[in-house]
């Protein structure tokens, strides 16, 4: 609840008419009962004054509650979507500053379900609760009063009704309860399975086990059937043992009227009013838990946003420093660990990169390689050791000036939608189109970005699914270098390029950014054999450190990488 | 209209069946609702009894002579017409949970048995996300429908019916005033469900830019910080998301004010009753007790009338949603299925050759992807398909065990077309490993004996000795009883496929196709598959469609396809010598010194 305080105080008008809404509404709902009794008394005296004046009366007050009836809705509905609205804006915002770990330690697809079903959730109850679960106490305490007014010596009917009701309602979900917990599990094996199969038709199909995945699946289905059919049946009992007790109370109060009709003979026309406010008393339990359960699942939503709110961004940058580095790049006995792993990812690593150079990591999956990019863009901290960008610790750098000076190109080159353009410009604001051509020659994609019609205006879809694989990578680069960057990270970031287009990327950073370093991450020993220098990483220790030529002769780790992809026989260098 | 009337077709197919408990079902809400129209009555009678038993109680003369007999007889008969809806009530729920989860288990297996024998077609032009949501969203909402509104639906017709009824055959005067407001409340409700319709498409569509931009932006979340780009995220963040505080807004007070509409017309109509009854009572020629009892009767049916019109419009949302769902569902249940060839030969082996011949594919009519193909290969050879992405190359290998039929030319396993093979027996003689690993749920073992679920495990742990994973299996605290689920990443990519691996090598293909897997794994882990891959191939014909050229090296033969057509081939000495478009992709991926 806390969580939503503060917006709902921040649209209290919103909420306050909602609320009086509410209150005539249940006003009108439960006072046409009060005029009909003073009707029918009307009419055993043959008032027929009486009659009309509360017969327009009573229409009067059925226009009042249709009028609240919509005047709260769209009180609710403001109130709702204001302050989800603004939960989420807020969210979003919180997320903007979170460093990378943080976005690791939630999953960015978690965050996106957080974002969005659960703001959605909070939405629908805040919704529901100004439109009926205000509604259903004032209803309850109402009718209950009123029906005390209207009989008073019939307390302990309503009682005896309510405890029938409750209890029934408690025994019934208490029995319900491991089921319910029992059909979250099967249907999510069920869907398990349904994934399972469709992402696997082609093995399905290929080794002939259709009918046995079928049989497996059938057996899944059939629990989720059994225990739905439990619940249905419990089910089944509520409803007619809430109205026949409902019935017996009204024919209980009725019986105990004609008792005692002859000292209380003006009761007789109370009868109607009175079982009308038992009928009331009776829906608004049965609502009351129903809402119950739509609240609690609203409670795990507020949950779950509260841990993101109050998640502090686990990196915070230098206020000042200096605006401008060089592209020298120092480690000085960096290890790291990942938080939440037991084995460290990089050990004890030391390497120093002048301005200009060309770095090649390389090693096996899992031997640390990204990691050691991520943290010269200090998407990470060291736990021990320094790395250094332009000779200053990176922790001591404001996050503009490291940002402007580190260009990070993934492997998994991710583009936004819009157009060529504006995924260029939001690096570089402000770039025309010859800094943009500029470019897009270095990373070799102005051949393609020129054969589209609408050339740097060419949109780009969602997932950039317009674009082949090479066609992507080649985009980011053209991202990665149109800033200048002092230093240029490319993170396996040319895998689906051919030999020949890698080559000439290569010679362009060469030939147009000499004052850039790049550190290049790469499978292919082709893409780093020409770097100045060549870290090779086993298990997260630098195991070799030079040049192809010395590499190749003398580290055992990188002749075994070597091997896998040496020509054999009969081919030559070209 | 046609969708009502697809879904109205599926919903016959699953529930026909049970018409013997619909029709228990219709009796019993009869009964019920007989008893519900029919009690209030019995409530007025007892009031009328009250009233005439004060005045004969009220006269001296009479005083004597006052009994209250009729009375409690009454009120026995009220309670006992209830226990006698309750009953009913509760037989027919019991019946109606028992149908809806029956048939909606039916449904299931039925859609999952659907899916299992449609052409492999269907789920490359669906995405995956599209499929399942048939089980997940669209018969969940099949689901609630009949859970909940296939009772209410019943009830409020069973009522509505039953009210009308009674209420005419009470006295037709106020029945009319009851139900006069009806058409005005019907048009309301037509008028805000079709508001509420459009306002909430609306709503879903700005709602939807809205997820899109957060999941691309979030999911991106690495590229925004390298690139220092939060401020513009934020910016970018903020239209979409106030013009979905705008519509949804719309949305939520059009739908939102059904409900409450509709209990103020009703109140409305209780208001109408009460004045125009006693109206009645007051110039009638009715005595007191009788008007008083017409007042009250009519008031309490004046609310039930009400009662099944408001379910009813409440539930159209649902009933919206079961419709649609349905339809889908029913759509995937029109899909062709694979032609299984159930009196065609079994194919046991294959003693001569596998021919491609002249092959000519298309997945799209006028997108022709292969332009007449001619492979031909001998018992025990190994294939090597080799060529750019789109080449064809994988398209090759979903002919050979027919994912896909060609469209001219054809293949033939000893001269004989796989079209005149049982589908069983054509895929049992062939084995294929996939590019890109899937396993099952179940343990490791049962994944090796995916192929044939009753091999034991001295089959099971040969195969994975030959894959090369049998080591790193007996390493796992667990051993071959290690748990594999879908959502987990304990193991690699290349653990993964040599698992799958070990998959083929059990049901001992006489023909393989293996798609290699390299993209995910470095060179070291590639050069351990290309080992476990060398002992499958060792003495079985093959098809490998090789993405890194060092893992063919040693094929019989390569055949270089290019934009669906066969450019070059030969031996991987002879290629080379030609200087062609082979020895070129070999110089781009090999390091020399």
């Amino acid at each position: 609840m806390r969580v939503l305080i503060p917006y709902i105080r921040r649209y209290k008008l919103d909420a306050i008419f909602a609320t009086l809404a509410v209150v005539l509404q249940v006003f009108a709902t439960l006072w046409q009962p009060r005029m009909l009794q003073t009707i029918m008394e009307a009419i055993m005296t043959q008032d027929k004054q009486i009659v009309f004046h509360y017969g327009v009366g009573l229409i009067g007050l059925a226009f009042l509650g249709i009028a609240a009836g919509i005047v709260n809705t769209v009180f609710s509905a403001r109130l709702a979507l204001n302050v989800a609205t603004d939960l989420r804006a807020d969210l979003y915002d919180h997320v903007q500053r979170f460093a990378y770990a943080d976005v690791e330690e939630f999953s960015a697809s978690n965050l996106v379900v957080r974002m969005t079903n659960d703001v959605n959730q909070i939405q629908q109850v805040v919704m529901a609760t100004f439109q009926q679960v205000t509604r259903i106490p004032l209803v309850f305490a109402g009718a209950l009063a009123l029906a005390l007014v209207t009989m008073p010596m019939q307390w302990w009917v309503i009682a005896l009704m309510m405890i029938v009701i409750v209890g029934t309602a408690v025994v019934t979900f208490k029995l319900m309860s491991k089921y319910f917990a029992q059909t979250q599990q099967d249907i999510e094996d069920v869907n398990t399975l349904a994934r399972e199969n469709l992402m696997g038709i082609r093995v399905v199909k290929s080794f002939v086990q259709e009918q046995s995945q079928i049989a497996t699946f059938a057996k899944t289905s059939d629990r989720l059937r059994d225990v739905t059919t439990k619940i249905g049946e419990l089910f089944a009992v509520l409803m007619p043992i809430f109205f026949l007790s409902a019935n017996i109370a009204v024919a209980a109060s009725v019986y105990l009227v004609g008792q005692n009709v002859t000292v209380h003979p003006t009761y007789l026309a109370a009868i109607s009013s009175f079982t009308s406010y038992l009928t009331q008393i009776l829906f608004a339990v049965i609502n009351g838990a129903f809402m119950m359960t739509f609240a609690s699942r609203a409670f795990i939503s507020m949950g779950r946003l509260h841990q993101v709110l109050d998640h502090q961004p686990s990196m915070t940058f230098a206020a000042a420093g200096p605006t401008h580095v060089a592209g020298d790049i120092t480690f000085d006995h960096v290890s790291f660990t990942y938080p939440g792993d037991a084995t460290e990812t990089l050990h004890d690593v030391s390497f120093t990169a002048k301005a200009g150079q060309m770095i090649g990591i390389v090693g096996a999956t899992g031997s640390g390689k990204t990691t050691l990019a991520q943290l010269i863009a200090r998407l990470y901290d060291p736990d021990a050791g320094r790395v250094l960008v332009g000779g200053v610790d990176v922790r001591d750098l404001p996050e503009a000036t490291l940002r402007n000076a580190v260009a990070y190109v993934l492997q998994r080159a991710t583009l936004f939608s819009g157009t060529i353009a504006s995924n260029l410009q939001q690096v570089q604001p402000g770039a025309t189109p010859a800094v943009m051509a500029r470019a897009a020659e270095i990373a070799q994609a102005a051949e393609f970005i020129d054969r589209l019609p609408e050339a740097y205006d060419a949109p780009v879809e969602e997932r950039s699914a317009n674009f082949s694989g090479g066609q992507k990578q080649r985009l980011a680069i053209t991202r990665g270098v149109i800033a200048n960057p002092e230093i240029l990270i490319l993170d396996d970031a040319t895998s689906a390029l051919d030999a020949r287009s890698e080559k000439l990327v290569q010679e362009a950073l060469d030939r147009e950014l000499t004052q850039t370093t790049t550190v290049v991450i790469a499978e292919k020993i082709a893409s780093i054999i020409r770097a100045d220098q060549i870290l090779v990483l086993d298990g997260g220790r630098v195991v070799g450190h030079g040049t192809h030529r010395e590499l190749a002769a003398t580290n055992q780790v990188y002749q075994e990488i070597y091997a896998t992809q040496k020509a054999k026989e009969g081919g030559q260098a070209r | 209209m046609t969708d009502l009337k697809n879904a109205g077709k599926y919903y016959y197919h699953y529930l026909h069946r049970y018409w013997k408990g619909f029709l228990a079902t219709a009796i019993l809400i009869g009964i019920s609702t007989w008893c519900i129209v029919v009690a209030p009555t019995y409530l007025g009678r007892a009031i009328t009894e009250l009233t005439d038993y004060l005045q004969v109680w009220g006269n001296p003369a009479t005083r004597a002579q006052a009994s209250l007999t009729a009375f409690h007889q009454t009120l026995i008969t009220y309670i006992l017409l209830y226990c006698g809806d309750a009953s009913t009530l509760f037989v027919a729920s019991w019946i109606l949970a028992r149908i809806t989860a029956y048939s909606t288990g039916t449904m299931r297996i039925g859609l999952f048995r659907k899916m299992q024998r449609m052409k492999v077609q269907y789920f490359d032009q669906h995405t995956d996300g599209d499929v399942l949501a048939r089980y997940t969203s669209d018969l969940d909402n099949i689901f609630n429908a009949l859970n909940q509104a296939l009772i209410d639906i019943f009830l409020a017709i069973a009522q509505l019916v039953g009210i009308l009824l009674m209420m005419f055959n009470q006295n037709a005067q106020m029945a009319w005033v009851t139900i006069a407001t009806t058409p005005l409340a019907l048009g309301v409700a037509a008028f805000v469900m079709r508001k509420a319709g459009k306002a909430v498409n609306q709503q879903q569509t700005d709602i939807g830019a809205l997820n899109g931009y957060i999941n691309e932006q979030v999911t991106g979340q690495k590229v925004i910080i390298t690139n220092g780009l939060q401020a513009d995220s934020r910016a970018g963040f903020r239209p979409y998301n106030d013009k979905v505080r705008h519509s949804a807004m719309t949305g939520q007070i059009w739908s939102g004010v059904l409900m409450p509409l509709m209990a103020g017309m009703s109140l409305l109509n209780t208001a109408i009753v009460i004045f125009f009854g006693s109206w009645l009572a007051l110039n009638g020629q009715m005595k007191v007790g009788a008007a008083l009892a017409l007042v009250v009767v009519f008031v309490n049916y004046a609310g039930q009338y009400y009662q099944p019109l408001t379910t009813l419009t409440s539930l159209y949302g649902m009933i919206q949603l079961a419709i649609t769902g349905a339809r889908r569902v029913d759509e995937v249940r029109n899909q062709p299925d694979e032609v299984a060839v159930p009196d065609g030969q079994v194919l046991t082996g294959i003693d001569r050759d596998v021919k491609i011949d002249n092959v000519r594919f298309s997945y799209l009519p006028g997108k022709e992807i292969l332009h007449g193909v001619t492979i031909e290969v001998a018992k025990g050879e190994m294939v090597a398909l080799v060529g750019p992405t789109g080449s064809g190359k994988t398209t090759v290998m979903n002919l050979l065990n027919r994912f896909y039929d060609v469209d001219s030319g054809a293949i033939t396993f000893d001269g004989t077309d796989i079209r005149q093979f049982t589908l069983t027996s054509l895929r049992e003689t062939v084995g294929i490993v996939l590019q890109e690993p899937q396993l099952f749920s179940g343990t490791i073992a049962d994944n090796i004996r995916f192929g044939a679920p009753d091999a034991d495990m001295t089959r099971v742990v040969a195969a994975a000795k030959q894959a090369n994973i049998h080591d790193f299996i007996q390493a796992l605290p667990a051993g071959y009883d290690t748990r594999v689920t879908d959502e987990q990443s304990v193991f690699s990519a290349g653990q993964k496929q040599l698992m799958s691996i070990a998959r083929t090598i059990l049901t001992d293909p006489r023909l393989l196709i293996l798609d290699e897997a390299t993209s995910n794994v470095d060179t070291v882990t590639e050069a351990k598959i290309q080992a476990a891959m060398d002992n499958v191939i060792m003495g079985r014909t093959s098809f490998v469609i090789a993405h890194r050229l060092k893992t063919i090296l040693n094929a019989d033969k390569i055949v270089v396809l290019k934009d669906g057509q066969i450019i070059e081939q030969g031996t991987h000495a002879a290629l080379l010598a030609a200087d062609g478009f082979y020895a070129e992709l070999y110089h781009n991926q090999m390091v020399f010194d």
